[in-house]
């Protein structure tokens, strides 16, 4: 290092004596204030970029807290980009229902997300009269390994504590997912950092958006009129597994999603998708056990064209968790007449008619349910 | 394991925690499994070749210090040396002559698949210094073979040094004691400087010199030959001062003391100046055993040139197999040369108004060497210094950051050359060294670069 070097002056007897360790423990207490001031706080989260993974969950939970009201009988819908309860359309159905319908669903989220989000906007678990859990399927088909979903961390890491490190982490089954969840929840400055500079390096325009996120974005999209385009005209040859004839004007981007979708081969059951669900669909109903709030677990749309190919899962982790917390499990062919080209915009989303179909459906079902259940 | 992931850093936690909660006679041991330990995690079956040079070096220093001065003492030496430079020569330039020999006989090439052991380079000139020390008698051959492992193994300096002389070492290792409060606060802070100088800055400095070097003919410009080339002068020094202020640390946690490596070698007056504090235990290790047995500067100013010409060339070759460590090396030879035959290898002692324009054209000579040492080819490497020279005026590849990281770095160094603020923090008082711990570690959180984890460039050596 120098001339009076470390190590050459080492070689020295100490003039004084300085004990290190009270010194490197306030080295290590220091670091750990500034972390937890700015990072563990809450006060650095509510400036992450809103069209981030994290700043977009940030605004969703945000959202949320700020429309609860107390003693108000609510529904909460989980789920990602397939949920598509439109709260204005079930605003519309106070005629048939006394409950107020939210949803905070983000796209790309599993249950392991979803856990995590409930246990930060109802911390006592009694915010809702029911909260609606969507699946893709009733089934366990293994399409991809859920509990190495990496998107799940960027998504999650301002909603860890502390104790949640080693759980969360060993959560995933790649020791280097592992290692990444565990370093980020430790140390939240460093799944920060890009944010961080990012900031710095425009603050005005951040905090513009961060303004409008937090204020307008919800009106925002209550307000939201969905695409109209339809799957209509879509043909495929299924013994040939082809797909013979697109929609008129569909983008080469919905294409191939269509084709990923609908040609894909079926999943092996490799019992992976049952550990998983059962694991954090557990961890839900558990948190509402003894609650007045009511589990509804749902199968969604499954898409345009349903796909004829058998899927072999001896399991169904969904049917046992909602048969062992008294959820109710509704009947999976439910939504099966939105299932159909004029209602979906590409292979897994409905279009606008559909949510609105979705909503009306969903709305008058939950409503039928806890009614029953409110007599019972 | 390298010194800047995660794991090493559990690695140095477990080995501490072990080294000093177990009994006196286990520590060598310890330090020794953990050492080959480190050296396995990064390939396992190269442990054999440090064995045999480990056991080759430590019969020749035993036979040799036995055997009373004759043509069979020589003999010994011969041979050890010949087993060092025999692996050596096979690991690192088996390739590089081929290649030329097939060039000059015509021959179809080809190329060998060979992989370079870790480390190599390193420790066969520390194990090699130790024999020719017992031949000149300088040193006493070490009865104790777990000894002798541990002198070429020490897991902090096993791969890219300093290269410690065995009778530093085994000072140390001999007349071990526990390190005192300022030696653990030193070793802590150093090991934390040289992980920040690793990851918030060498690391950053090499997407740009990376950038610039991985398509040179893209970035045609001055400015962009003159910061691409700056680019990796920063990198390359953050890069090996880290580690060794890593390794310097490291080892005054376990009790040793480890040679200076690096003396801010930027604010250098003269390339004599430059070599003075740049990898320094190289320098020193050059000059013992290679220009001083060459006649040093006794005989006469050409032999001194000589002497300076063949001790760089062959440093150059060390640093790697190719033609363009080669140049590098004979490019910083005819440098010094110069400066001894004009007398300006001297540094200017007060008058900044001297200084500075001497430290700004040494650095600007040292860059010019670098080109040399990091571009892929002799061509890309004349291609660079030609837009050095004389190319259009084209625009800066750093940014504002990274001039603000420089002129940080630049502070920092003025400030240790001239106020010795490390001494400073690490004496002062327990505020001052905690908050600088402290900055140092949000520094390494937030601007280090953790999303790729860039391996040390003297590794590779």
């Amino acid at each position: 290092m120098s001339a009076s070097s470390p190590s050459a002056v080492s070689l020295q007897p100490a003039v004084k004596s300085r004990r290190a360790l009270p010194r490197l423990l306030l080295a290590v207490v220091l670091f750990c204030t500034l972390e937890f001031a700015v990072f563990r706080s809450g006060w650095y989260t509510r400036y992450l970029e809103p069209d981030s993974t994290a700043g977009s969950m940030q605004i969703v939970l945000h959202i949320e807290r700020q429309r609860y009201q107390p003693g108000t009988p609510r529904v909460l819908a989980l789920g990602d980009s397939r949920m598509a309860l439109l709260e204005r359309v079930a605003d519309g159905m106070t005629g048939e229902t006394p409950y107020r319908f939210d949803t905070i669903s983000l796209a790309g989220t599993h249950p392991r997300c979803w856990y995590y989000m409930l246990r930060d906007i109802d911390p006592d678990a009694r915010h809702y009269s029911a909260i609606v859990i969507p699946l893709a399927s009733y089934q366990d088909e293994d399409l991809e390994n859920l509990a190495d979903a990496d998107v799940d961390i960027y998504y999650l890491v301002p909603l860890l504590r502390l104790s949640d490190a080693l759980d969360f982490s060993m959560s995933f089954e790649s020791w280097d997912l592992r290692r990444i969840a565990l370093q980020d929840t430790l140390f939240k400055g460093l799944a920060y950092k890009r944010d961080l500079w990012a900031f710095a390096a425009d603050p005005h325009g951040r905090m513009n958006r961060v303004h409008w996120a937090r204020t307008d974005a919800a009106a925002a999209n209550y307000a939201f009129v969905g695409p109209h385009n339809t799957m209509e005209g879509l043909q495929v040859d299924w013994d040939a597994r082809k797909i013979v004839r697109y929609p008129d004007s569909t983008t080469p981007q919905i294409r191939s999603g269509l084709r990923d979708e609908l040609l894909r081969p079926t999943g092996e059951y490799t019992g992976k998708r049952t550990a998983y669900l059962r694991k954090w669909l557990g961890r839900i109903v558990n948190r509402y056990r003894g609650s007045p709030t009511r589990l509804i677990f749902m199968r969604l749309p499954r898409g345009p064209l349903i796909r004829p190919y058998v899927v072999n899962a001896p399991t169904s982790a969904v049917r046992e968790i909602a048969a062992r917390a008294d959820g109710v499990l509704i009947d999976k062919d439910y939504f099966d007449q939105l299932e159909q080209p004029p209602l979906f915009r590409d292979a897994l989303h409905l279009n606008e008619k559909g949510c609105e179909e979705f909503t009306v459906l969903l709305v008058r079902k939950v409503t039928d349910i806890l009614r029953t259940a409110g007599r019972n | 394991m390298l010194f800047n992931t995660p794991q090493f850093f559990v690695f140095l936690a477990v080995v501490l925690g072990l080294f000093y909660t177990a009994p006196h006679s286990w520590r060598k041991p310890i330090l020794l499994l953990a050492s080959y330990f480190f050296y396995m995690s990064w390939n396992a079956k190269f442990v054999l070749l440090l064995l045999v040079l480990t056991t080759v070096d430590y019969f020749a220093g035993m036979w040799i210090e036995r055997t009373a001065p004759s043509h069979r003492r020589k003999l010994f030496l011969i041979a050890s040396l010949s087993a060092n430079l025999g692996f050596l020569g096979f690991f690192k330039y088996f390739n590089f002559l081929a290649a030329n020999l097939e060039t000059v006989l015509r021959l179809p090439s080809h190329h060998w698949d060979i992989v370079l052991p870790l480390g190599i380079s390193f420790h066969t000139f520390q194990s090699m210094s130790y024999v020719v020390d017992v031949y000149r008698g300088e040193q006493e051959a070490i009865s104790s073979p777990l000894d002798y492992a541990l002198f070429i193994a020490f897991f902090p300096q096993l791969v890219a040094g300093p290269i410690v002389r065995a009778r530093e070492f085994f000072a140390d290792l001999f007349h071990w004691r526990r390190p005192e409060n300022d030696e653990i606060l030193r070793g802590a802070f150093l090991t934390l400087f040289g992980l920040a100088k690793k990851m918030v800055l060498a690391d950053q400095f090499a997407f740009v010199a990376n950038q610039y070097f991985g398509n040179v003919s893209g970035h045609a410009g001055m400015l962009q030959a003159w910061s691409g080339t700056v680019a990796f002068a920063l990198q390359i020094y953050f890069d090996f001062s880290g580690y060794t202020d890593m390794a310097i640390g490291m080892a005054l946690l376990l009790g040793f003391h480890f040679p200076v490596n690096f003396r801010r070698p930027y604010l250098a007056q003269s390339i004599t100046d430059f070599w003075h504090r740049w990898h320094i235990s190289l320098s020193r290790w050059l000059r013992d055993y290679l220009y001083i047995p060459l006649g040093g500067n006794r005989h006469g100013r050409l032999m001194t040139y000589r002497n300076l010409m063949l001790t760089m060339l062959l440093g150059g070759l060390w640093h790697g197999a190719s033609w363009n460590f080669v140049i590098w090396g004979g490019y910083h030879g005819v440098l010094l040369s110069a400066e001894k035959a004009t007398g300006t290898a001297a540094v200017t002692v007060g008058r900044p108004w001297l200084q500075v324009p001497r430290m700004a054209l040494t650095f600007a000579l040292a860059c010019i060497g670098w080109v040399f040492f990091r571009a892929a080819t002799l061509h890309d490497s004349m291609q660079v210094i030609g837009q050095m020279l004389h190319g259009a005026r084209g625009h800066m590849l750093l940014g504002p950051w990274y001039l603000r990281m420089i002129a940080f770095a630049l502070l920092l160094a003025i400030l240790e050359e001239k106020r010795d603020w490390f001494e400073r923090v690490v004496k002062g008082p327990a505020w001052v060294y905690a908050s600088a711990m402290a900055a140092l570690l949000i520094a390494v959180e937030l601007a280090g670069v953790t999303e790729v984890t860039m391996p040390f460039i003297y590794f590779q050596f």
